[in-house]
């Protein structure tokens, strides 16, 4: 069930892309493991920049909750600043994941992420003081990191888990 | 006559044409009787009230006592009116149809239905005493969607109470047959499926199709997470709980598990809904801190309470929180009742003390000291150590909780509790991320950027052999080279406060070594007794906020174990597990141990006399193995660093 759930919504993504992303499967792979190109729209302080996530369905998909990565460095209160990238998305949290839940929807999340921070749940506590405090100087930094890692077409790791 | 026969006829051909279900019960006596079936389908659902009749028979009267207290349901389908129509000769230019109405049950009153049954003579007089009988069926049908004027003002539809289960059971079929026709697109595996293939939540009235629902229970039920039984849309919790805020009438706690008999008809097995059945149970019971388990190892059942029923069966009675809350307040009161100190065992009948745990003893009899623990079967131990590993304990619930991934930002299952997994500590909810952080002010946790740490779970499985978060591995790396490498040599202690220390006895054991005593007590304590490192006292409580290690681990575990830490890797020693993590990962920690030792020093500059004082009692009291006895109220306030 899980891979004919993935080829429908991956048919579904590819033929109608949420506004902002842009989807490849990496070649030779299932479907379990997608590469996704997010483009945060102007009003976020990280556009114009290109991020790379890697979205990892498990086999058991929809029935447990699929993980997202960052592949890109981004400086966001949300994410963990070091080579991991992780975020924390609630809808993906194992007890608040409903398997009729859609990856669409988890797009959305991310969009809505990165537009705006979450600081009351952060991963970066420091970044996520500095957000609250001081926006600008975030937004200075943040659009340092964009400048610095998130200009070009992200690398995805060959054998993303 | 023969015109009129000839009309009859192309008349009923007609009728037949357009109403297939059309029936002509006694065809061959005659041939110009008929019965049709309408469907009575309210253009909206109506809400049909039944008060009780007030004398047992008066249902033709329609007589009711307005004073019965009378209950009221959605109803959206009414048990079909059956038309019996009869052409009679001379029809149509001479004679009106005869109309025959009746339903079965008899929910309409006999004055509605005698109105209907003179709608026919009256439209054939309206139309020139011409063929009627489609026009008045229509008429019939058309008047369906008013429930043929029966509604009252309030707009409310008043049915027999003798009728109420047939009326309903037809509601529920039809709505039934309605619902297996159509198609619904499920919203787990994306496929449309016919209604014969779906469930309605009953609660929400969310739509999937059985084979999904029954997938996802079935392994939910099995995996013991029945937190997830619920409905499956996102945020349909959410959305109910809105509008019931919006009601606000009801402040009840929303209802969001799925009940056993609707599992049952989703078409999970039998055993599987009596295991969650049970599991349900078990949590509830272990959310209570009142609960009393029974003494008896091989038993273990919890003691009988009026609160939580023990399921018979796949009944299930949620314990309502209004409820809970009365009852903890009345137990609150009568702690010291005497008589409330006897509990039953639901499983094995056993009557037992609540306070000592030993065999019922009676009123007045004072409870007998707490037996010796020294009873425990290999596989207890067995538990208990793999417990003690790969475990940690809730700061405020004690359940022990076994991370299987994600970060070590944890939140208790049982009492929602957010804490930290390596350390035990509480987290804030509303930030609980801070503690792997720096704090404000610029101190560190020991927990200091470990929040991804054991990433792939705690266990056998994973191959690291965390010792768990009750133990903090970095205070310990003194001692690690003792501990990993097997040498059983004195083990060295940090110097330290040793001019503050007595000379005291030593332990030795037959060959004349020093003993190493390993004692779990009850804070986390390991005393090293060496001739030359006299035990190191704990460290004095931590001004607020401060990062502090855990409490300070002498070496006691690893001697013990020294034998047996050549499996592998894992370093099952408690303490080995700290160094080889580090190792293993490639993680080390330098920041942690600049660290570390800085709060070393000042742990123990900050010792007042009291605090010193107690210490050594403390220790004393754990080298003769007598700790326990110290008063809990003593510990008071010097506990607290211990718990963090």
């Amino acid at each position: 069930m899980s891979t004919k759930r993935l080829a429908k919504e991956h048919a579904e993504l590819d033929a109608n892309p949420p506004e902002g992303f842009t989807i490849r499967l990496p070649p030779s792979q299932s479907l379990h493991t997608w590469h996704i190109i997010h483009r945060p729209p102007p009003e976020s302080a990280l556009h114009p920049g290109q991020f790379g996530l890697v979205l990892s369905l498990p086999p058991d998909y929809p029935f447990k909750p699929p993980t997202l990565k960052f592949v890109t460095r981004v400086y966001h209160p949300n994410v963990t600043d070091d080579s991991l990238g992780n975020v924390c998305l609630g809808i993906l949290k194992s007890e608040n994941w409903k398997p009729s839940t859609k990856i669409s929807a988890v797009l959305d999340a991310v969009r809505n992420l990165m537009i705006e921070p979450q600081p009351d749940d952060p991963l970066e506590e420091r970044i996520a003081e500095e957000y609250r405090r001081d926006r600008p100087a975030w937004e200075e930094k943040a659009k340092a990191y964009v400048a610095k890692y998130a200009m070009d077409e992200p690398e995805f790791p060959a054998s993303a888990s | 006559m023969d015109e009129n026969e000839e009309l009859r006829a192309t008349e009923l051909e007609a009728l037949e044409a357009i109403y297939p279900e059309i029936r002509r019960p006694d065809e061959a006596k005659d041939r110009f009787t008929f019965e049709i079936d309408l469907p009575v389908q309210p253009a909206a659902p109506v809400t049909v009230t039944f008060p009780a009749a007030a004398t047992g028979n008066d249902v033709d009267t329609g007589v009711i006592n307005p004073v019965a207290d009378a209950d009221s349901l959605q109803v959206s389908h009414l048990p079909a009116l059956r038309l019996r129509i009869t052409l009679p000769d001379g029809y149509p230019s001479d004679k009106p149809p005869e109309v025959h109405i009746s339903t079965d049950p008899q929910w309409l009153r006999r004055e509605t239905m005698a109105s209907l049954e003179s709608d026919g003579p009256r439209l054939w007089e309206d139309m020139g005493r011409d063929m009627v009988a489609y026009t008045y069926i229509d008429h019939v049908q058309r008047a369906a969607d008013d429930v043929f004027g029966a509604i009252s003002e309030q707009g409310t539809l008043e049915v027999d109470a003798q009728h109420k289960l047939a009326v309903l059971d037809y509601d529920i079929k039809s709505k039934a047959a309605a619902f297996d026709r159509e198609t619904f697109d499920c919203g787990i595996c994306l496929d449309p499926k016919k209604g014969t293939k779906c469930h309605k939540m009953l609660d929400c009235g969310h739509i999937f199709c059985l084979q999904c629902l029954q997938d996802f229970y079935n392994d939910a039920i099995q995996q013991g997470s029945i937190g997830t039984v619920r409905c499956l849309m996102p945020s349909c919790a959410k959305e109910r709980s809105e509008t019931q805020a919006m009601d606000a009438k009801r402040p009840k706690k929303l209802k969001t598990s799925i009940s056993p008999s609707e599992l049952l008809q989703i078409g999970l097995a039998e055993d599987t809904v009596k295991r969650y059945v049970m599991l349900k149970y078990k949590t509830e019971l272990e959310s209570d801190k009142n609960t009393i388990y029974c003494p008896r190892q091989w038993c273990n059942g919890a003691a009988r309470s009026k609160k939580h029923k023990k399921p018979t069966g796949l009944d299930y009675e949620d314990a309502s929180d209004a409820e809970s809350d009365q009852d903890d307040e009345q137990a609150k009161s009568k702690t010291y009742d005497r008589a409330e100190r006897l509990a039953i065992c639901e499983d094995c009948g056993l009557a037992f003390c609540s306070r000592c745990m030993q065999t019922w003893h009676g009123e007045f009899v004072l409870c007998a000291p707490r037996r010796d623990n020294g009873e425990l079967t290999e596989e207890e131990k067995a538990s208990l150590e793999y417990l003690q590993l790969h475990t940690s304990p809730c700061p405020t619930c004690s359940a022990p909780a076994q991370k299987t991934h994600g970060c070590n930002h944890m939140i208790c299952s049982r009492c929602e509790t957010h804490f930290c997994y390596l350390c035990s500590a509480w987290l804030s909810p509303g930030n609980p991320y801070q503690h792997y952080n720096e704090q404000p002010g610029g101190k560190f946790t020991s927990c200091y950027m470990r929040l991804w740490e054991l990433e792939g779970g705690d266990g056998d499985d994973v191959g690291l052999g965390f010792v768990g978060g009750n133990r903090v591995p970095q205070q310990a790396e003194n001692h690690d080279e003792a501990v990993v490498e097997e040498a059983p040599q004195p083990i060295r202690v940090p110097d330290v406060d040793r001019r503050d220390q007595p000379a005291r006895p030593q332990l030795l054991d037959e060959n004349g070594r020093p003993v190493a005593v390993a004692r779990e007590a009850p804070l986390v304590l390991r005393l090293g007794n060496d001739p030359n490192n006299p035990p190191r006292p704990p460290p004095p409580p931590p001004p607020p906020q401060a990062a502090v290690p855990q409490a300070p681990v002498a070496a006691g575990r690893g001697r013990g174990r020294g034998a047996a830490q050549g499996r592998g890797g894992r370093g099952r020693g408690g303490r080995g597990g700290g160094a080889e993590r580090g190792r293993g990962r490639g993680r080390p920690q330098p920041a942690m141990r600049v660290i570390n030792n800085g709060n070393h020093a000042m742990m123990h500059d900050g010792l007042d006399a009291a605090q010193q004082a107690w210490i050594r009692q403390f220790v004393e009291m754990a080298l003769l193995d007598e700790e326990d006895m110290i008063a809990e109220d003593d510990l008071g306030d010097d506990a607290a660093f211990f718990i963090r």
